[in-house]
């Protein structure tokens, strides 16, 4: 995760922010800065794995960026964000930043975990893309697993280039431009021993090229990651209006909040138990309207019967969904 | 029906703590197989009293328990099971449920972390202890046979990869009729292979969707059941030429109704911070039959769900012998 | 069909480096002699059984390949489960290996009691002597790819005096 902006405007879902305090701000290179977060007395944070990434809010806007620690135990995150000065406005408000500044963060979030059956990890960088490689270069050394890393960046524009040598020492290749790169790429690639995953992280155009060459050399599909933010976790989902046909009222369902708590909020009694979509007590009746469906529970069948959804999780495609309540 | 309420409520005054606390696991007179998943820490109110309040739970049979893992350990070393990748699995659970355990037990255990050397105290131990975090000889006995005997909790370790959960660690010294040794290794559909019902429910493959999406630090949970003769938590595959014979004798044994408990199973799944991986842990409670029949509610709803229970549930449990002895003394009264 | 001696016997002379098709025989199954490789280049083993010998040999295989390599094993149930499970250990995944195994064959039969493996012919759902602990086990179907075998219990607990 390098600061994709994400496209909700409300306040990410989140099962509760963590509110920081800016503790560091350090340049890493013209564009890149690091940035430190914790807690007012200096407390222990949640820990995370390896590859999380945070999501911190600036003004309306709310923005990933990968963490930078190992995730044992920290007392601090750190973040490391590139300057886009015509991007949304997420890396030029973090770029604003200044020590005792506070800020809202979620709790991490794993979406680009280690595999912890590599006999060998290889982390491919490009960029920004250094920051979740970092992370995972940090955790094999802690648990003195096996690592390697291809870093691809422009002659003095690498952030973390001294410590990814000091923790990766020999397994450190370092690439200037495309050629080289495509020539250590070529060689990792068909000289690795098995049980080895690779690890990419960069812009996209990037991941898709180094992924389908891994694939084109025979990698299965289970060896490969890539730094991708959709799956993590539901995501809070457009606002929608729903209209309770027997009660005969209409309810608003903004974005970050589910459809269930919308109608526990009106004084409704709906049963339920996991309020995430697997234990299918929560059903109701959809006489109109088509529920975008995000639950576990119900069949691919029922699903495009339309006639049932779980209202924990699920939400609607259009502006509008009636129910039999 | 309004002497069953009186009774029951006079009855709960003066009820044992251990029937005040028992998870009871039926809410009708029909059980079946189901995703029956909730948050954790949730309280949930029984005719009897409540349970479910705590992650952990450390109650009065804590010690005699602990001491049952560690005998069982010293016969059967193959019940701890760790596949090497699982080892900063099993630091994370250390660094979790122990912090854990000194916030819903203040008074009774300590812990404390400096960087990655902790301090643990547990005063119903007499045990004050260090160690370093991923230093494996730092905890003479090795870190997970040290966490078990921390917590009456059975532990079972999930690696997330190749879109599929693996039972890849544990320790499993109280296994309701299954064999650790023999299922680590497997992917959690292959360790639910001899489930009936579930397959065709679609039931394990919705549920390890769920698994595998839970993100860090969120706790569920769930409760299964079975029937087990005497106060015997160790009715692994192991011992199992120990205690099968008793299901062909217990029908017609007077003790019935004190030699048989109804066996709770409180599961707790949750995934670890910092290795991702999923910890299921099993707590398991036994009630003697007598114990259940003081609780007419209870008493009703387990009679008639041991009468309905179909048959090929009631075989997989391996209470189809006796099921109906049981039902037909709690009916009965 | 072709005999065990016209076969390559040995893992030898798999060139360091092998991002091939490692045809695994096991017996005298010739079920891989038609084997598409899909153009990739093919190397052959061939075992008696997946004896120790046998599965050191293939771990040395394994250990000269690299990734790309695909594996397939084919011969009895009992020797394609134990070759699989050592391949499992030697870090490939389950879309790196390809299984054929012989519908009738040994399989491997777990002791649930002593842990012991032993070897039989018997259909599933049928009874074998333990020859760890020699309890009479009925013969399941629940498999584990580590071991390698189904598990097996005790037939007669429950009316054992
Ligand atoms: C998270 C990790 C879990 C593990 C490691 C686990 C493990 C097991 C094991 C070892 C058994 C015994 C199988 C045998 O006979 O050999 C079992 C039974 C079962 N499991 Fe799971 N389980 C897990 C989660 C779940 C979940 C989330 C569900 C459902 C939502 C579930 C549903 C069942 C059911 C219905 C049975 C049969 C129980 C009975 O009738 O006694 N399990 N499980
Ligand atoms: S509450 Fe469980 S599916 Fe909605
Ligand atoms: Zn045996």
């Amino acid at each position: 995760m390098t600061g994709t902006a994400l496209q909700n405007k409300a306040k990410p879902l989140l099962d509760g922010t963590l509110q920081l305090e800016v503790t560091s701000v350090s340049a890493q290179t013209d564009s890149i800065t690091s940035i430190t977060f914790g807690g007012a007395l200096g407390e222990l944070l949640p820990s995370y794995v390896p590859g999380s990434h945070l999501v911190v809010q600036y003004g309306t806007g709310a923005n990933a960026y990968s963490l930078t620690g190992s995730g044992s135990a920290p007392t601090e995150y750190s973040i490391s964000v590139l300057r886009i000065e015509n991007g949304a406005g997420g890396s030029l408000a973090m770029h604003a930043l200044c020590v005792g500044d506070l800020v809202q963060v979620s709790h991490p979030r794993s979406a680009f975990a280690p595999a912890a059956t590599a006999s060998h990890h290889l982390l491919i960088a490009a960029g920004i893309g250094i920051t979740p490689v970092l992370s995972h270069a940090r955790y094999a050394a802690e648990w003195g697993a096996s690592a390697s890393l291809i870093y691809v960046h422009r002659p003095g524009t690498g952030a973390h280039v001294a410590e990814a040598r000091q923790l990766l020492g020999p397994g450190l290749t370092e690439c200037l431009d495309r050629s080289s790169f495509q020539e250590v790429l070529t060689r990792q690639l068909t000289t690795q021993q098995l049980g080895t995953h690779l690890y990419v992280c960069g812009p996209n155009a990037f991941m898709d090229s180094v992924l389908k060459q891994a694939r084109d050399l025979g990698w299965p599909k289970s060896l490969l990651h890539s730094e991708a933010f959709s799956g993590a976790a539901l995501d809070d989902g457009e606002p929608f209006e729903v209209r309770l046909a027997r009660s005969k009222v209409t309810l608003n369902v903004p974005a970050g909040v589910s459809l269930l708590g919308t109608l526990e909020n009106a004084g409704l009694t709906v049963p339920n138990m996991c309020r995430k979509g697997i234990c299918g007590e929560c059903a109701v009746p959809v006489l109109r309207g088509e529920p975008l469906h995000r639950d576990l529970y119900l069949t691919d069948q029922e699903k495009d019967d339309n006639t049932t959804m779980m209202c924990c999780v699920s939400r609607s495609l259009g502006q509008e969904l009636e129910l039999d309540l | 029906m309004s002497t069953v309420i009186n009774e029951a409520v006079r009855d709960a005054d003066v009820l044992p703590e251990r029937i005040k606390h028992f998870p009871f696991p039926f809410s009708g007179d029909i059980y079946r197989y189901s995703a029956n998943v909730e948050p954790s820490r949730k309280e949930v109110s029984t005719e009897a009293g409540a349970w479910g309040g705590r992650l952990l739970h450390i109650d009065e049979h804590y010690l005699a328990e602990l001491k049952d893992r560690d005998e069982v350990l010293e016969r059967d070393p193959s019940r701890l099971q760790v596949l090497p990748h699982m080892r900063p699995a099993v630091w994370d659970a250390i660094c979790t449920l122990l912090p854990a355990l000194a916030e819903e037990y203040p008074d009774t255990v300590s812990f404390t972390r400096e960087g990655d050397l902790c301090r643990w105290r547990n005063s119903l131990q007499n045990l004050d202890v260090e160690f370093t975090v991923g230093d494996d000889s730092s905890l003479p006995m090795g870190p997970l046979r040290f966490l078990g005997s921390q917590i009456q909790d059975d532990l079972v370790f999930l690696d997330h990869r190749q879109d599929a959960l693996w039972l890849d660690a544990g320790v499993v010294t109280f296994a309701a009729d299954w064999s650790v040794g023999f299922d680590v290794g497997m992917k959690f559909l292959e360790v639910h292979h001899p489930v009936p019902r579930v397959k065709e429910e679609k039931i394990v493959s919705r549920a390890e969707q769920f698994l595998m999406r839970l993100q860090p630090g969120e706790q569920y949970r769930r409760t299964n059941w079975t029937l087990t003769i005497d106060r015997r938590l160790d009715t692994s595959t192991e011992t199992y030429p120990n205690w099968a014979h008793d299901r062909m004798t217990i029908a017609d044994d007077p003790a019935l109704p004190d030699r048989l408990h109804l066996r709770v199973e409180i599961q707790h799944m949750i995934r670890l911070p910092h290795s991702g991986a999923v910890l299921f842990m099993i707590r398991s409670y036994l009630l003697p039959l007598r114990d259940i029949a003081r609780v007419p509610v209870w008493r009703q709803n387990m009679g008639r769900v041991l009468a309905e229970l179909p048959d090929d549930m009631a075989e997989y449990k391996g209470i189809i012998h006796y099921r109906k002895a049981a039902s037909d003394w709690l009916l009965s009264a | 069909m072709r005999t065990a001696s016209q076969s390559p016997a040995t893992g030898a002379g798999c060139e360091p480096g092998f991002r091939g098709v490692i045809c695994v025989s096991f017996a005298t199954t010739d079920a891989l002699q038609d084997h598409d490789t899909g153009g990739m280049p093919r190397h052959d083993l061939r075992f008696a059984a997946a004896t120790p010998e046998a599965i050191a040999n293939l771990r040395s295989v394994l250990g000269h390949s690299r990734v790309g390599v695909r594996v397939v094993l084919a011969g009895p149930p009992a020797d394609v489960h134990a070759a699989a499970s050592v391949a499992a250990e030697c870090g490939l995944v389950d879309e790196e290996m390809t299984l054929v195994c012989d519908e009738v064959g040994p399989r491997v039969i777990f002791c649930g009691h002593c842990h012991t493996s032993t070897t039989t012919d018997h259909p599933i759902g049928t009874n074998v002597d333990c020859q760890g602990c020699g309890t009479t086990l009925i013969f399941t179907d629940h498999f584990s790819r580590r071991v390698g075998g189904y598990l097996g219990f005790s037939a007669h607990a429950e009316e054992a005096a």
